[in-house]
């Protein structure tokens, strides 16, 4: 149980804008062994979200390598890491970011729009996603009619319902209030223990992140134990 | 192909819960359409009445350098000549009467006719109301094409009148050579007497040959024949004929074709302002998508089905409807008495729909491809 999810060695970022070249991330290191539940904090602007998208492989880095789950990124075409992607990552964003046309199952059910699997199968996973998170009863609501903390829940049930090994997840409760960041903070607690879930989670709160195994601190690109 | 339903399914489901900018889009593509239906109806419509078919076999003989019906004034004991000239199966002299000598939409030509020769002449053509016996009985007694009876709602037993002429309806025909199904078949000498024209004088002689292939030198055979006399004569195929005596209408039909292009174009701009609105308005929606593992084509095959969707939905709306109401109209076009009947058949429905749906196809491919380019992470960030 002890092999590692995430390998990251001497990765760095840079993003051209204008004429200079920002680079969030330069250098880092990073280690995190499969079914670690890890909090991620540090200041606006430290790289953060850009540190998370590395991982889930919607960017790639300037240089540097970056093994996920047995994967070398690097190697991989566009194709094949979106493929990758869609068995392996699961997003959590702040804003949940549901399609609001759609509803809680049809939102839950995208990411297995494109696998073989029959509509019964299909059914069942949503079910059963939905389930973890306590949503089956709304799941024929739209965003639209949730509160925030379901919303962030669908967003959740969606993250998994593929059964990917790592959730990476920018600010999920930043937009919550306590009660409702309480009970998603349980639910990724519940989501690494029982079900061995890698969890990757950035925030910008102390008491969000006590809730994890291990809490790093990112500053001017570099990761700290202890700030 | 189970994922490209899905996909396909996804892509419906955006369309029918963006109510608005659906029905919206498709009511513009419904009336691009309505406007390319009437106008390829009319050209398909001309197309048959002037292309020449391996089954045609009947000549019009009309006076030389006329145009209009009563200019034409040829001696009725013609057809006695013509029927002796090597080839010819049948002569039926002809008094033509119209209301309208230019162009019109609802142009009524009275035919006139020996009795008992029409079905002598034309055997094919069937009676599907009232009875022949009620047309020898009454001398105003008339005959109506199908199309005409549909077009003016007259049943047999109605009576009407038209370029000063009242008749009472004892049938109506069915015929396979579009003109019957457009006129009114009545007496000659009752026509001869109504339009003063004066008994013996008739407009045209409808000739039939024995053999396909012997259209031209029956017809040069029959110029040759009055050529020195009073009346020369100018024979053609009927559909030519049609072809030559109705070009101002053809140059006009012809013309409308460029409506059907404006239309074409109009629906695909429609669509694909449609799409790139969606496209802009879903950066985020579509940047999610990919997140979660959609690949580019799938992005841009959701894209691809809404276009094709909207163009398909608003092609078998715009292009039934267009269909129906040609059909309910029954419009006639005339043009120096000739007439046009506008009828929608099979092909255009179906070509119709399919072109819609093409064109919300083509339509979508370039959102599809900007849909399908956007860089992720900028849009999750935007
Ligand atoms: N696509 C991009 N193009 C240009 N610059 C970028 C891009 N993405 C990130 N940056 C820059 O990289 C730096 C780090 O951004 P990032 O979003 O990772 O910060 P963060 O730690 O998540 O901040 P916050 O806590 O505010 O979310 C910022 O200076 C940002 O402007
Ligand atoms: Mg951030």
């Amino acid at each position: 149980m002890n092999e590692t999810m995430i390998h990251c060695q001497a990765v760095s970022k840079s993003y051209k804008k204008g004429n200079t070249l920002v680079t969030p991330l330069e250098s880092l290191d990073l280690e995190v062994p499969a079914g670690e539940f890890l909090a991620l904090m540090g200041p606006s602007g430290s790289g953060k979200t850009t540190l998370l998208n590395l991982l889930s492989g919607i960017d790639s880095p300037s240089s540097g390598k970056l093994v996920i789950h047995g994967t070398e990124l690097s190697g991989l075409s566009r194709r094949d890491l979106t493929a990758w992607r869609a068995r392996n990552v699961g997003y959590i964003f702040q804003l949940y970011h549901l399609i609001p046309v759609l509803t809680a199952f049809e939102n839950v059910e995208l990411p297995l729009l494109l696998s073989p699997l029959s509509k019964r199968d299909r059914h069942a996973r949503v079910v059963a996603a939905l389930d973890l998170v306590s949503l089956t009863d709304r799941m024929h609501h739209t965003p639209s009619e949730l509160s925030g903390g379901q919303e962030q829940r669908v967003a959740i049930a969606r993250a998994l319902v593929a059964d990917p090994p790592l959730l990476v997840a920018d600010e999920p409760t930043g937009d919550l209030d306590r009660e409702s960041a309480n009970r998603i903070l349980e639910l990724l607690q519940q989501l690494a223990r029982r079900h061995g879930k890698t969890i990757v989670m950035v925030t910008h709160d102390a008491r969000a992140a006590a809730a994890a195994d291990r809490t790093l601190h990112l500053e001017k690109g570099v990761l700290l134990e202890n700030p | 192909m189970n994922a490209f339903f899905n996909l396909l399914k996804l892509a419906w489901v955006q369309l029918i819960r963006h109510r608005v900018r659906s029905s919206l889009t498709i009511l513009g593509v419904a009336s691009g359409m309505f406007l390319f239906t009437a106008v390829e109806t009319l050209q398909r419509s001309l197309a048959k009445a002037t292309a020449a078919t391996a089954a045609d076999t009947t000549l019009v003989v009309y006076r030389e350098n006329r145009f209009c019906p009563s200019a034409s004034r040829l001696p009725e004991h013609f057809a006695d000549e013509i029927r002796r000239i090597d080839g010819v199966r049948e002569v039926i002299p002809v008094k033509i009467l119209v209301n309208n000598c230019g162009a019109s939409l609802d142009v009524i030509t009275f035919r006139g006719v020996p009795e008992g020769l029409l079905k002598k002449f034309a055997p094919e053509i069937e009676i599907v109301a009232g009875s022949e016996g009620a047309w020898s009985k009454r001398d105003d007694a008339a005959l109506l094409g199908e199309t005409f009876a549909k077009r003016r709602g007259l049943k047999p037993g109605d009576q009407f009148d038209a370029a000063g002429v009242t008749v009472s309806v004892a049938g109506i025909l069915r015929s396979p050579f579009p003109q019957d199904n457009n006129v009114a078949y009545v007496k000659l000498p009752f026509l001869q007497h109504a339009s003063k024209s004066g008994l013996g004088v008739v407009t045209q002689f409808m000739v039939r040959v024995h053999a396909v292939g012997s259209l031209e030198s029956v017809a040069n055979a029959i110029d040759e024949q009055f050529r020195s006399t009073q009346f020369p004569t100018d024979t053609r195929p009927e559909k030519a004929f049609f072809a030559e005596t109705a070009a101002e209408l053809i140059e006009l039909i012809g013309f409308t074709r460029w409506l059907g292009v404006g239309a074409v174009i109009a629906v695909t701009a429609l669509v694909a302002n449609a799409l790139l609105l969606a496209v802009r308005g879903r950066v985020k929606e579509n940047a999610v998508l990919r997140t979660l593992g959609y690949p580019g084509r799938a992005i841009a095959c959701l894209v691809v089905g809404e276009g094709g969707m909207l163009g398909l939905a608003g092609g078998l709306f715009g292009v039934g409807l267009g269909a129906v109401f040609l059909r309910w109209q029954s419009f006639t076009m005339g043009n120096e008495g000739q007439t046009l009947a506008i009828q929608p058949d099979a092909f255009v429905v179906t070509a119709g729909i399919s072109a819609a749906l093409l064109l919300g196809v083509l339509a979508s491919l370039w959102p599809a491809f900007q849909a399908m380019t956007q860089p992720i992470v900028k849009n999750l960030r935007s």
